[in-house]
């Protein structure tokens, strides 16, 4: 039965629709980056002069420009970043008591989790081809660098660059929603995310060539579900050039992490969400009764 | 002269057995390894009966929200066995949830949304959806008085329409029986009478059971048909609010004699309806079925028979004292535990309604 489900993702849009705020801080860094790091951090003006672009071009698997490279980097990032909200609506459910009552009603344990799923999903791609839009823009304001992709994209790039963007939203999304499930408290949570933003966004190849690290560095960017999903949006844009494995192999590798996240998140959600029994469902229905 | 609900008054037809509990017992896991766990209920037994208002009062702690936990399958009971209209609340508690509505103690309303998307957000989840559904929301709003603020977000309302609120949402997808938790908990007693008045014209328009918990001695008094009083995890008495008063042996009349006068004893305990008269100084405390009827006639017995009398005052038996004659403490004293095992759910916490 779909319309439980369909039910709790109506509520969370019309919540949703009438205070968006978490779309504007959720986009705040991504754009902060483009306009002030992106602008300022071009690799390509390091380069002597007389160096020719293709020099530059294959350092950076194919991009035409550094803020090429790094506006799809920010693509992935504004995911993540957007993603990181996904668990607190779960934490005021939780302290608010709506959890509990919808826990009374004949919903299944399962459609409370995945509903939140597919909506905070959806919404957290939202910024990240908001960040596609504003730094394509960026590319016809005169003095700033914008992003510029060759003419040859076909739909196929196009649907693989989205399919990527997707399966990293539902990875983060999920991660981050088990934390949501697993914590008691806001604070709790939002320590945890910020440990990890940073983190996460450092061992990526968000930023830069995975090229110029160290080796050690290489294998931890090369796993990172953030270095996966660019390296399939930037083979969609700048072409699959100077890449180890086809874009396939990189979209297989960020579905196990998807896979794997979402798994993660059904085990915590449905110990959250078991009444009585178990530490985390145990503090739960300890919270409902007292 | 106070009329109150005739005693024992029971109507003739068949009772239907509504919920039946059967020695449910809670012990919360110990949050320590090596210590005890919390036993919050301690085996009680119970039957609500169709289309009456059953009371759970006890203090706060007393194990009133654990029980309503167990009952609407939000908690799996220890041990014992409970149904709802004959269905195991363990073995079957997808199938009890479609039975029951359930109002918690607090306001689980969604704030942002509308009174009518709350209620039909509600309706989904039961999967009802369609104009059958907005209609029954509409009527519900309307039996509620929120007709005309059912289109305005809940942050708006006051405390008196969120527990209005609270209990249409949970009667959206009409169920026979539904479980009030602390339903006038935070209300002032305007907003308490009111809210009495709403849920006793559902039960007579629906012909709904409704089983609710407090810790409110007149909320039990003057809405409950019947009364389980609860006290440290067990049930103690049970019966309709005039029968549990009434097992205080009736009404106390005390009559204050001058100094010197001859004893009334003898007189007093001739008397129809009086059960025994004990002496303090000059007062006489007559225990009796029939307080009122007994203010004249041993007035007009005593001042007869040459007795000066100078005072008379009659007491009805309250639920007060029914609690403290059957617990030994005064109700008031929250919390109190009997030994180091018998500490419930909420001991300790002072803060009304728990955490």
């Amino acid at each position: 039965m779909l319309l439980p489900a369909f039910s709790l993702i109506r509520r969370e849009y019309l919540r949703w629709i009438r205070a968006p705020t978490w779309v504007i801080s959720g986009l705040m860094s991504p754009i902060l980056y483009l306009i002030l790091f992106g602008q300022a951090f071009d690799l390509g003006k390091l380069l002597p002069p007389g160096v020719p672009p293709s020099v530059l071009s294959s350092a950076l698997s194919g991009a035409p420009s550094y803020f090429s490279y790094f506006a799809v980097g920010m693509v992935a990032f504004a995911s993540v970043t957007a993603a990181m909200f996904s668990g607190t609506g779960i934490i005021f459910d939780k302290q608010l008591g709506i959890l509990q009552r919808i826990l009374s009603t004949p919903i299944s344990r399962r459609s409370v989790f995945l509903s939140s799923l597919v909506f905070r999903g959806t919404l957290t791609l939202i910024p990240a081809f908001l960040v596609v839009g504003f730094a394509l823009l960026l590319a016809h304001v005169p003095d700033v660098a914008g992003l510029t992709v060759g003419g040859g994209i076909t739909v196929v790039d196009a649907l693989q660059f989205v399919v990527a963007a997707l399966v990293l939203s539902v990875a983060f999304t999920a991660l981050f929603l088990s934390f949501g499930f697993a914590a008691q408290r806001i604070e709790s949570y939002f320590g945890v995310v910020t440990i990890l933003q940073l983190p996460i966004l450092l061992t990526s190849n968000a930023m830069y060539p995975t090229s110029i690290m160290p080796a050690w560095l290489q294998y931890v960017v090369g796993i990172n579900p953030i270095s996966l999903a660019v390296n399939v949006m930037r083979m969609s844009l700048f072409g699959t050039a100077g890449y180890t494995y086809a874009a396939w192999v990189y979209l297989l590798g960020l579905l196990a992490w998807a896979c794997l996240f979402v798994l993660l998140a059904l085990l915590l959600a449905s110990r959250a969400l078991r009444s009585g029994g178990g530490p985390g469902g145990g503090s739960l229905s300890r919270a409902i009764a007292e | 002269m106070v009329d109150l609900v005739e005693t024992g008054e029971t109507p003739a037809r068949p009772r239907e057995v509504v919920v039946d509990a059967r020695d449910l017992r809670m012990v919360y896991p110990p949050s320590k390894a090596g210590t005890k766990g919390t036993v919050a209920v301690d085996g009680v037994s119970f039957q609500v009966h169709g289309g009456e208002i059953f009371g759970f009062l006890g203090p706060n702690g007393a194990g009133k929200t654990t029980t309503i936990s167990m009952l609407t399958t939000l908690l799996t009971p220890t041990s014992g066995r409970a149904t709802i209209e004959g269905i195991d609340v363990s073995a079957r508690p997808h199938d009890v949830r479609r039975k029951l509505g359930l109002v918690f103690q607090k306001s689980t309303a969604d704030e942002e949304l509308t009174g009518r998307e709350n209620m039909l957000i509600e309706a989904g989840l039961y999967g009802l959806a369609g104009p059958d559904v907005s209609a029954h929301a509409t009527e519900l709003l309307t039996q509620m008085d929120l007709a005309s603020s059912a289109d305005r977000l809940v942050k708006t309302y006051s405390g008196g329409m969120r527990r209005r609120l609270e209990l249409a949402v949970g009667m959206v997808h009409k169920p026979r029986l539904i479980f009030l938790d602390e339903p006038t908990l935070g209300l002032d007693p305007q907003g308490r009478a009111g809210f009495w008045r709403y849920i006793r014209s559902l039960r007579d328009s629906k012909g709904l059971t409704v089983f609710l918990t407090t810790h409110y001695l007149d909320e039990a008094d003057q809405l409950c048909d019947r009364i389980a009083v609860i006290d440290h995890g067990k049930v103690i008495a049970i019966g309709t609010p005039d029968e549990l008063k009434d097992s205080l042996g009736g009404d106390t009349l005390e009559l204050t004699v001058a100094p010197g006068s001859p004893d009334p004893t003898p007189l007093l305990q001739a008397m129809p309806g009086v059960s025994s008269v004990t002496k303090v100084r000059d007062t006489y405390r007559v225990k009796c079925s029939n307080g009122e009827s007994l203010v004249p006639r041993s007035v007009l017995g005593a001042t007869q028979a040459g007795i000066n009398v100078v005072g008379v005052t009659v007491t009805k038996p309250t639920l007060d004292e029914v609690f403290l004659h059957l617990t030994g403490h005064s109700y008031r004293e929250e919390g109190v535990p009997n030994g180091p095992s018998s500490g419930s759910g909420g001991d300790g916490a002072p803060a009304p309604g728990g955490a």
